[in-house]
């Protein structure tokens, strides 16, 4: 059941019930409309101010260090991402990125550089480009047969790289390095049986390759590089072998080495020798060596210069903590030295001399690097890098070397270590730390912003009233206690003040850590919990982006989904705020729980209930324990209920309450909804069931209200000051089809309002020749959504609005059991000139200011799109009316201007998700945007109308002020004179 | 049950303010679609062209660009020299913008046929079919910088000064304060003057004048001050009563 959807119904709501809120409508209004074509720019001197961008890469598949000269710092890297970037090995910083598209057609088959150039395989071989990694352009491009990609290699002639060969499933094409034109391609013989897998080159104008029949023989072909003629064709025999590319390894002068468990041998064979028919046989007992068991042996080799053979020496991984360094000499395979117990090990090269760097455990928290000589096996001397491990960090998993020469030619190196949690971390002797870069942060799934909690001292205050009374005197000594403390920090506040404006300003800058956290006047600042796919959560700073805790969970499956839930609020001082993440396995339905303090990272120590079955849905119920803590409720396959908190109370309250607690189930694959009602012993009855035929239309998304969302106006003035009241039913879900025909004259997108308690259909709408991916918000008493018209290939923006009519029919209370009137739905469609990524809506403290439509585009740009344009009210011809009410002429396409672009040029790359949170400021409405960056910052959709502006001219009003005053007295001063004069006359 | 809402209003506005209801929107056959239908047989194009900065180096701002055709559903990127391709497009119509953070594009409309050929034309999302040819390979040229601001108001004097409210304020309050000063209407020579231009505007009879009025509000009852008489303060003390009062004295002058 690919649905995993949540909502959190209860039959009753009490809206906000006012007539002053009449007053504000009127405010409002006026504020929205005389803001209307300036609001929500950026001014030029706000850049930096209160946003920022972190841009990432993803997960490391590729990284090569250019050892061209020893001053370059570029590193290039490739990611799982598709992404293709060149990143400052002093900083880590980015010089440019390249990001491609998303999917396996834009997957990077492999990376290989010589010189300036930088080639990569694009797409499962279809593209071949070449990069100039200097300034990050393109070189050349070329599109290559079809057919998947096995290999490629740079090959050279002559102690020159002139070709790449690239290796496909039944071709090899060879192509000219500096222009990237075919030199020749070639189908390979017998493909249909022989998996080819490997190529190789050694400079002596040959190309090899090597394919297997598994557990059959080897076939080796030989190609010559001027025209593709194949020289010869051999096979050997080698009934052991399943894979080449797993098990073996090309070393020394041509010389395939391959190792297999089972015999517990290693094997070599001369490439290029026509009088070898099999290959040698060499029992891993005969160096006292010894493959765990279950463990397929790796073996790791290097070629330092594509125009020359690879080195005679190469690794030996035994088991997962053990590592052997080998040399073949004379046939003769001997080793040179054994690393027991060692993590990683790696070449790399400088100049003429390739050492081999291995991560060795050092102590639970610690592990070493040392460099040995590649040739020898000798330590270098004082070349030890002590890496620490971060404790809620994964175990490293790929080690990349730099080395180079030092001035007194002795080698010097710095490593990048990549860990299981996508940690990068640049390290140089004697293990200093460079730079890091956390690129699980590129994958965000879900986030929730945390209030920060009081300092101490108002957190002091805090609990004064939240204690039991003891007594009239201790009372009054601790509110004596309590103000004494705060004098005391007052004062020290004070004191930091003066002795910071002696210093000079940049050093004023400090450190933000935990323990100086704290919430600020407006509650601007506030904790980010971040959720990555990888499984490790983040706690990040939202003012500037710090990471402030990180963890990594182990074991979560890689295509485990997310929720992340704040079960209690920083608001119930002394109790600890609490956020539970589920983690659900999308296969099996199989969750966990997982809670902890999202201020601190910790692990909480609440016991969390076993989730044995598959859990379907889950809600999160505004009924709190003693505690303070929300309940939640998981609804497994049998429809069973697991309360979590489940003390007594909880379920005291749970059955005083469970007649009003609704849920709905979606199962896209039988496109049904249904809704159950609790019942007092936690199990659930069916109330209602809709079907949505699956063979027409497949359900792809269903939307609720968010809770956290404040309706201010229950109604809008019209032009005759009559009001038109919203429908405001709490329990409305939005559910939005697509069809299964995806033929563009019979597609279409459909979008039905479903009561979530009664299951009645409110309001269902179809857009023909339409298909998606839908993008829509569900706010308020309107559902905006983006389909793509598939006619006039063009996105289109299609908003409905529910209203009730003149008169409100039961003010004080919605129930969706009692609404016998069907709302009146109005509903609009726009062209809207602009692909889309993600669409999501500004949400603030009460709901007063403006709403705005944050739309992220794949140019990285993020649009706060004024909601005013989105109205079905918008008249095709102005009346006096329409203009009372400042309602927009209705106009098809809708404007995209670049001042409504909230990140400028910060152009966040491939944008999923945007979380929107209030501040404690009216106006203001923090917004995240992730998606392979992390961009925040803060948007006032009505301008900032509760705080001065950011160049509030204090200089002038005080001047008119003193002005004013000394005007006063000047003119007092004469008057008087006047008078005692006039009195002299 | 209750399926269908009673009043749904839905107003959808293509071609020229077209209202139809959402659920009936109507067919209609346009032979732009019948050409770039999805195609049965796999043809792959490459889409190339040339975007051009004039006056920037391209080294400067191709790492930061790239091509994108329909959102991001294909990508491709700049060589050194501005030109571009990009590579594996299957047929169909396509929105082809270079999507760079300093610089704007136009973005182009590309048609691919099922056979692969290829053409340019404006983009146009009211008039879809609407076809204005662009030529092909594509040559891009950047239109501008990105405007991201908004210029922060600046606070000067003159416009505080030349501000509707001010002067509405200040100068009614100038006239007020300075009026019984500057005009004398015990003045002789001020008397006379004002006769006169009464006369130059008497003259003009249709329109009625502001400074006749001004005359009749301020000077008291006719009764004394022909007598005396003399040239002397004149230059000084001309100071107008009303702008529009000193224009008409200086219309009379030339």
């Amino acid at each position: 059941m690919p649905g995993w959807l949540f909502g959190s119904l209860t039959a009753e709501h009490c809206g906000s019930c006012s007539s002053a809120a009449m007053a504000w409508l009127v405010v409002r209004l006026a504020i929205s409309v005389s803001l209307l074509y300036t609001a929500s720019a950026v001014f030029e001197d706000q850049v930096g101010k209160f946003d920022w961008r972190q841009q990432f890469i993803g997960k490391v598949r590729f990284a090569l260090f250019d050892t061209q000269s020893q001053a370059s710092k570029k590193l290039l890297v490739a990611t799982d991402k598709n992404v293709f970037a060149s990143l400052n090995s002093r900083t880590g910083d980015l010089f440019w990125r390249h990001v491609d598209k998303t999917g396996p057609e834009g997957h990077i088959d492999t990376l290989l550089m010589y010189g300036q150039d930088a080639v990569v395989v694009v797409g499962n071989g279809r593209l071949l480009r070449s990069w100039e990694t200097t300034v990050g352009g393109l070189k050349w491009e070329t599109v290559l047969d079809t057919g998947s990609f096995q290999a490629a290699a740079l090959v050279g002639v002559q102690d020159h790289v002139k070709y790449v060969a690239v290796l496909k499933k039944s071709s090899i094409s060879l192509h000219d390095l500096s222009s990237g034109s075919q030199i020749w391609v070639e189908n390979l013989p017998d493909s249909d049986t022989v998996q080819y897998q490997t190529i190789y080159s050694g400079g002596n104008g040959l190309v090899f390759v090597l394919g297997v029949v598994p557990n059959s023989h080897i076939v080796i072909v030989e190609y010559k590089i001027e025209d593709g003629e194949i020289m010869n064709k051999k096979s050997v025999e080698a009934a052991w072998m399943s894979s080449l590319e797993t098990s073996c390894t090309i070393i020394s002068s041509g010389i395939l080495l391959c190792a297999d468990q089972i015999t517990q041998s290693l094997y070599t064979l001369p490439l290029q020798s026509a009088e070898q028919t099999e290959m040698r046989q060499i029992h891993l007992q005969t160096l006292d060596l010894e493959v765990a068991s279950g463990f397929q042996p790796v073996l790791t080799s290097t070629q330092p210069n594509p125009a020359q053979p690879p080195l005679s020496e190469f690794f030996l991984q035994l088991s997962p903590d053990h590592h052997i360094l080998l040399q073949l000499k004379d046939n003769l395979i001997a080793p040179l030295r054994d690393f027991n117990p060692s993590y990683l090990a790696a070449f790399a090269t400088s100049g003429e001399r390739t050492v081999a760097a291995v991560m060795s455990p050092k102590n639970d928290t610690a592990c070493s690097i040392n460099l040995f000589s590649a040739d020898t096996g000798r330590r270098h001397l004082d070349t030890t890098i002590i890496y620490h491990m971060d404790p809620n960090g994964g175990k490293p998993n790929r080690l990349y070397v730099h080395a180079f020469l030092k001035k007194d030619d002795s080698v010097g190196y710095r490593v990048m270590v990549q860990t299981e949690d996508l940690t990068l971390t640049f390290l140089q002797q004697p293990g200093r730390v460079v730079w890091m870069r956390e690129e699980a942060l590129a994958d965000v799934v879900t986030m929730e912003m945390v209030d920060l909690p009081f300092t101490g001292t108002q957190a002091e205050l805090e609990g004064e009233f939240g204690k039991k009374a003891d007594g009239l005197l201790p009372m009054v000594l601790k509110r004596l206690s309590s103000q004494f403390i705060l004098l005391q920090a007052w004062l020290a506040h004070l004191w930091k003040l003066f002795y910071d404006a002696r210093k000079p300003r940049s050093s004023v800058k400090n450190e933000i850590t935990i323990d100086t956290l704290s919430r600020d006047e407006f509650n601007l600042q506030k904790m980010m919990v971040m959720v990555t796919a990888s499984g490790k959560l983040f706690g990040i700073d939202s003012k500037s982006g710090t990471i402030l805790w990180k963890q990594y969970l182990e074991n979560i499956q890689p295509n485990s989904v997310f929720k992340l839930i704040v079960q209690r609020t920083t608001a119930h001082f002394p109790h600890p705020p609490q956020c539970t993440l589920l983690i659900k396995d999308k296969d099996t339905g199989l969750g966990s729980l997982y809670v902890f303090n999202p201020i601190f990272g910790k692990k909480s120590q609440i016991g969390v209930p076993a989730l044995p079955r598959p859990i379907l849905q889950t809600l999160l119920l505004p009924v709190i324990d003693q505690d303070y803590a929300k309940v939640l409720l998981l609804i497994d396959d049998q429809y069973k209920v697991t309360a979590f908190p489940s003390t007594k109370n909880v379920l005291q309250q749970l059955q005083d309450t469970a007649s009003s607690i609704f849920f709905y189930l979606v199962d896209s694959s039988q496109g049904k909804l249904s809704g159950f009602r609790l019942r007092k012993d936690l199990s659930t009855e069916l109330i209602w069931e809709v079907v949505i035929p699956a063979e027409v239309q497949k359900i792809v998304a269903v939307k609720g209200k968010r809770a956290n969302e404040h309706v201010h106006s229950q109604g809008r003035v019209m032009g005759d000051r009559s009001v038109l009241y919203k429908y405001l039913n709490p329990n409305l879900l939005a559910v939005i089809t697509e069809s299964t025909d995806t033929h563009q004259e019979r597609s279409f997108v459909g979008i039905f309002l479903i009561d979530g308690v009664t299951g009645r259909i409110v309001h269902e709408a179809v857009q023909r020749k339409a298909r998606g991916p839908v993008h829509f918000v569900h706010s308020e008493n309107w559902v905006v959504y983006v389909y793509w018209n598939s006619k006039f290939r063009r996105n289109e923006f299609s908003v409905l609005e529910l209203f009730e009519g003149a008169e409100l029919y039961n003010s004080t209370v919605f129930s969706s059991l009692d609404r016998p009137h069907p709302p009146q739905v109005l509903q609009q469609s726009y062209i809207f000139p602009a692909p889309i990524s993600t669409l999501e809506a500004t949400l603030t403290e009460k709901g007063i200011t403006s709403r705005h439509l944050l739309v992220g585009l794949p140019s990285g740009n993020i649009l706060s799109l004024p909601k005013m344009f989105l109205d079905p009210r918008r008249p095709e011809v102005v009346s006096e009316q329409s203009r009372e009410e400042n309602l927009i002429p209705y106009a098809p396409e809708m404007p995209i201007r670049e001042e409504w672009f909230i990140n400028y040029n910060q152009t966040v790359s491939r944008v999923r998700g945007i979380y929107t949170a209030p501040s404690g400021l009216e106006s203001t409405c923090l917004v995240v945007a992730y998606g392979l960056d992390i961009y925040q910052t803060r948007v006032f959709p009505s301008k900032q109308f509760d705080v001065l502006k950011d160049d509030y001219d204090y200089v002038l009003i005080s001047s008119v002020l003193f002005g004013l005053f000394f005007a006063t007295m000047i003119s007092k001063r004469l008057a008087e004179v006047k008078l005692l004069n006039r009195a002299w006359r | 049950m209750n399926l269908r809402a009673r009043a749904c209003v839905s107003a959808l506005l293509l071609f020229g303010l077209r209202v139809c209801f959402s659920q009936d929107i109507k067919l209609q056959e346009d032979d732009e679609d019948v050409m770039f239908k999805t195609p049965e047989e796999d043809v792959r194009v490459q889409v190339s062209g040339r975007a051009l900065v004039p006056g920037v180096r391209a080294q400067d701002w191709i790492s930061s660009a790239r091509v994108l055709l329909d959102g991001d559903k294909h990508v491709g990127f700049l060589r050194d020299d501005g030109s571009f391709t990009v590579s594996d497009v299957p047929s169909g119509s396509y929105v082809l913008e270079i999507s760079s953070p300093t610089y704007r594009f136009q973005p182009v409309r590309v048609d691919i046929t099922t056979t692969g050929k290829m053409r340019a034309r404006v983009v146009n999302y009211i008039k879809t079919s609407e076809v204005i040819r662009l030529p092909y390979p594509l040559q891009m040229r950047c239109v501008g910088l990105h405007s991201y601001f908004i210029p922060r108001e600046t606070w000067g004097w003159s416009d505080f000064l030349m501000n509707p409210m001010v002067l509405m304020m200040v100068l009614p309050l100038l006239i007020i304060l300075l009026l019984p000063k500057v005009f004398n209407p015990s003045d002789p020579e001020m008397r006379r003057e004002m006769e006169q231009s009464m006369n130059m505007l008497n003259s003009n009879q249709e329109l009625p004048d502001v400074s006749e009025l001004m005359t009749k509000f301020f000077s008291p009852p006719k009764s004394q001050g022909k007598a005396a008489g003399g040239g002397g303060a004149r230059g000084p003390r001309g100071g107008a009563p009303s702008p529009r009062a000193g224009a008409s004295r200086r219309k009379m002058r030339d």
